[in-house]
């Protein structure tokens, strides 16, 4: 089990959701209950590539993530310069 | 006339010879004077005003001195540093110990008082392979150095992680 490579991929996409998950809006805790159950529901499959779609797909996650940090920052910088009545 | 006036011209040149020598004298006193005039003041007020400055600050540096010297020593004896000029502060096997229990303790999945520093996270406490991959986040972050997953699958009781970490930072007193 151990010798899967797909594994520490895995297990390295956990890591990386997990740390960008650390300052959620909606909280961390709610991301990492999350997070937890979306990877506990595909722990039995075994299927190599349907295992590498669902990695593909949590890379995708990491990106909408990040995405999501980016608007934030910029939501807050605009808020910072102008009145939010006019916007 | 003409040629009376064309003596007068001959007569003239010692005359003139002289007049263009204090002229030329005069020019270049003139000249000269001028140049130690710019440089003089340029120089002078600034040295002046330099001076001036010094002296105020160093006065006002003497009559503040006795409670700024008095501010600068450390208030409190226990609060003096302890340079470690850039290394990591050092600590003994117990510490890290102590660290590693400290940080299983405030890990929310584990039950406190269960843990001890032998027990097996996934057969003793519960934890599945993901609690264990944040428990070694939590490490990670806790003394500051990447694990790598490698080290991380073989990590599997405090007791190890403490002898893991003791061993990367060179940590042999106990």
């Amino acid at each position: 089990m151990s010798s899967n490579p797909l594994r520490s991929q895995v297990i390295q996409l956990y890591k990386n959701l997990f740390y960008l998950g650390k300052e959620y809006p909606a909280g961390s805790k709610y991301f990492h209950t999350k997070l937890k159950a979306a990877f506990m529901k595909n722990k039995d499959i075994t299927d190599p590539v349907e295992i590498e779609n669902l990695i593909a797909r949590g890379e995708f996650v990491k990106k909408e993530l990040e995405a999501l940090y980016m608007l934030k920052k910029y939501r807050t910088l605009k808020r910072r310069y102008y009145d939010e009545k006019k916007w | 006339m003409y040629t009376n006036f064309l003596f007068f011209l001959n007569e003239l040149p010692p005359f003139k010879r002289i007049l263009e020598k204090m002229a030329a004298t005069l020019l270049k006193s003139v000249r000269a004077t001028n140049c130690l005039q710019t440089v003089a003041r340029r120089i002078v007020p600034r040295a002046s005003c330099v001076s001036l400055i010094h002296c105020r600050q160093e006065n006002r540096n003497l009559h503040i001195c006795s409670r700024s010297k008095s501010l600068l020593t450390p208030q409190i004896s226990s609060l003096e540093t302890n340079r470690s000029y850039a290394g990591k502060a050092e600590f003994t096997i117990s510490d890290v110990e102590q660290r590693v229990m400290l940080v299983l303790q405030l890990y929310d999945k584990v039950d406190p008082e269960k843990v001890t520093m032998s027990s097996h996270f996934i057969n003793d406490l519960g934890l599945d392979s993901l609690d264990h991959v944040e428990v070694i986040m939590a490490m990670e972050d806790e003394f500051g150095f990447e694990i790598p997953d490698m080290d991380a699958e073989r990590l599997m009781t405090p007791k190890d992680i403490a002898q893991y970490v003791c061993d990367k930072e060179d940590f042999f007193t106990p």
